[in-house]
């Protein structure tokens, strides 16, 4: 058990240390950072060598990249021309917003997608299941932005229920944190909603399919000929073992509800880490665009090493060996 | 050429076109795959006709701004006058091509990989697979922003379009590289490998001449599953305003309705259709993929 946890860990260390090469990789391919810069009439082309010399950008690429590698790891990661503030201050400021949409997304899409796929894992073919079963296609066909924006239209432009933007009423003043409080909840409610909407219908299907896989054993039938009632079949004898292949997948769902967040995120102008990547594009704000995505992929990654000590957990047949 | 090869040439055809049969007779008992397929035939039509059923040019202002539906343009204009109707139309071109050819890049880079992988096994298998597992643990959509913001600064053969699929196409092979990998691992055991090498076949023969006609099927299937995944990303991509202005995509229609305000002064035809077009084609190739899955895993049969 500890050496297996070990092992987890060094390969999360190898694969974290990995993607930062990936992007140093990426970061590199378009040629000359200060390319731009050099055609740049109002910067002397002075500057552009000072620049040049402070980024380290004249030294062989290996040292750059070692240089690379330790600016990450102490959280230098650039400036924001944007925000004129370093990269890792704004992203540290707007994070919270990002981590309240998603621990609730995650654990309700979860929780929902369990529930609903046992359920209808157990009436396979009836009306719910096939209700249910092609709803989750639906969801999985329409693209995450486009379901926020049907949400903030109809419930935000017309039905008027919802605000159109932001995370809590701009200019407002707040008599009680309860005020503050309330307001925020009205901004949060359409946002985390569809995040969680989509979450849950691309992982319904697979928690159904892997039920109706289990339901075919014979423990299944040995249980049932006990004359066990359906509740505790279902529930403690079928749905636990469906349920381990769909622990596997959460890590996978993760960096999926990741990419939902910045889609969402930018639909209702919610001030997150995902709206600063739609902002970092439109503002060819590039070392933010860098850090945002350096933040997200290193949670990732640490997810799915929870994830995996979590697996480690339910499944008796690592934990006991 | 002997009489003997054009025999078992003909034998071929007839082969296939005997398990085409087959997988017919299976397909079309799945009403849903069905359904799929027509769908996706009726948008195609659409996206091969467009020049003579859309009633105006996408790119010309043909109309007063911001007109809801009506007679002359049903439905509407956008905040510069040019006719929604024709801009979907045309958009269907767009959006099923760059869907189709990543979906083909993917696959080619996964079929490489995991052939390799699979094939040469040991270290080279070992080495191959990390990398895949670690482009895996990327945030998807995020890895292909980032390398199509940064593509686009010096574009692939001076086209943004290029670049975007490239892109994406980065982002779709690991999964594909998985398939292969176990596939090859499956073709690679079975006798005639065996007997191949015992008569001195070299590795590349072996790779051309076995392997690939044997995985044929399930990598035209990669390609299939892909072209959904590869149509959503193209489509969050243009939202955000990564990829070619000028060129209209379902995505980037609705990336201009945001922009101008459209959701929240009510504009419905601006970015309601656009969404249902890609939210289709999506559904249609999910279920024409899940009929064909259905057909080569008999197991999945029972199971729906």
């Amino acid at each position: 058990m500890k050496k297996l946890l070990i092992r987890r860990a060094l390969t999360s260390l190898i694969t974290f240390f990995s993607a930062i090469t990936i992007v140093f990789i990426i970061s590199r391919l378009s040629g000359d950072p200060l390319a731009e810069l050099l055609e740049n009439p109002e910067v002397s082309p002075e500057t552009v060598e000072a620049l040049r010399r402070a980024f380290g950008l004249d030294q062989p690429l290996h040292m750059q990249y070692i240089n690379f590698i330790i600016a990450t790891l102490s959280g230098q990661l650039g400036y924001s021309i944007n925000y004129k503030r370093p990269v890792l201050d704004v992203l540290i400021a707007k994070l919270p917003y990002t981590v309240a949409l998603l621990i609730p997304a995650i654990t309700l899409s979860n929780y929902f997608a369990y529930r609903l796929g046992v359920e209808s894992g157990w009436r396979r073919g009836r009306k719910f299941d096939v209700l249910l079963t092609s709803s989750s296609l639906f969801i999985r066909a329409t693209p995450h932005f486009w379901l926020a924006i049907l949400f903030l239209y109809v419930f935000g432009a017309v039905l008027n229920w919802a605000p159109l933007f932001g995370a809590v009423t701009p200019g407002k003043v707040f008599e009680s944190p309860w005020e503050w409080l309330l307001d925020y909840l009205w901004h949060y409610i359409l946002p985390v909603s569809v995040i969680t909407i989509r979450a849950t219908g691309a992982m319904f299907l697979y928690i159904r399919n892997s039920l109706v896989e289990v339901l075919g054993e014979d423990y299944i039938m040995a249980a049932m000929a006990k004359g066990l009632p359906d509740k505790i079949v279902l529930y403690k004898h079928a749905a636990r073992n469906a349920l381990l292949p769909a622990v596997t997948m959460m890590g996978l769902r993760y960096a999926f509800i990741i990419d939902g967040a910045v889609l969402t995120e930018t639909v209702f102008s919610y001030p997150g880490t995902g709206r600063l990547v739609f902002e970092a594009i439109i503002f060819r704000d590039y070392y933010l665009l860098q850090g945002a995505i350096i933040i997200l992929t290193t949670s990732v990654i640490l997810v799915n090493f929870l994830i995996d000590i979590l697996y480690l957990y339910l499944d008796p047949r690592v934990r006991y060996r | 050429m002997s009489q003997t090869t054009v025999i078992r040439k003909k034998d071929r055809a007839s082969r296939t076109i005997e398990g085409l049969r087959k997988f017919w007779r299976v397909f079309s008992q799945n009403t849903a795959a069905v359904i799929g397929l027509t769908m996706f035939l009726i948008i195609l039509t659409i996206a091969i006709l467009a020049p003579w059923i859309a009633p105006y040019d996408p790119y010309e202002k043909v109309g007063l701004p911001m007109q809801p539906p009506n007679e002359a343009h049903l439905l509407g204009t956008n905040d510069v006058g040019q006719d929604i109707l024709s801009e979907l139309i045309y958009g269907s071109r767009i959006s099923l091509l760059i869907g189709f050819i990543a979906a083909v890049v993917a696959t080619l880079i996964g079929t490489l990989v995991g052939m390799i992988a699979g094939y040469y096994g040991g270290l080279v298998d070992e080495a191959l697979m990390r990398a895949t597992d670690v482009w895996l643990s990327f945030p998807g959509l995020l890895l292909t922003i980032f390398l199509a913001t940064v593509l686009i600064k010096t574009p692939i053969g001076g086209k943004i379009i290029y670049t975007v699929i490239f892109a994406i196409a980065l982002n779709a092979w690991p999964g594909v590289a998985r398939l292969v990998r176990s596939v090859t691992l499956k073709i690679k055991e079975l006798p005639y490998i065996e007997a191949a090498r015992a008569i001195g076949a070299s590795n590349r023969r072996i790779l051309l001449k076995h392997i690939i006609p044997n995985a044929t099927p399930i990598i035209l299937v990669a390609v299939l599953t892909r072209i959904d995944s590869a149509m959503l990303t193209e489509a969050s991509l243009s939202f955000l305003g990564i990829g070619d202005p000028t060129v209209k995509s379902w995505g980037m229609i609705i990336h201009y309705a945001m922009i101008r305000n459209a959701i929240v002064i009510g504009m419905w035809w601006w970015f309601i259709p656009p969404g249902l077009m890609i939210s289709l084609s999506v559904l249609s190739i999910i279920l024409i993929s899940m009929g064909i899955e259905e057909y080569i895993n008999p197991r999945l049969r029972e199971s729906m």
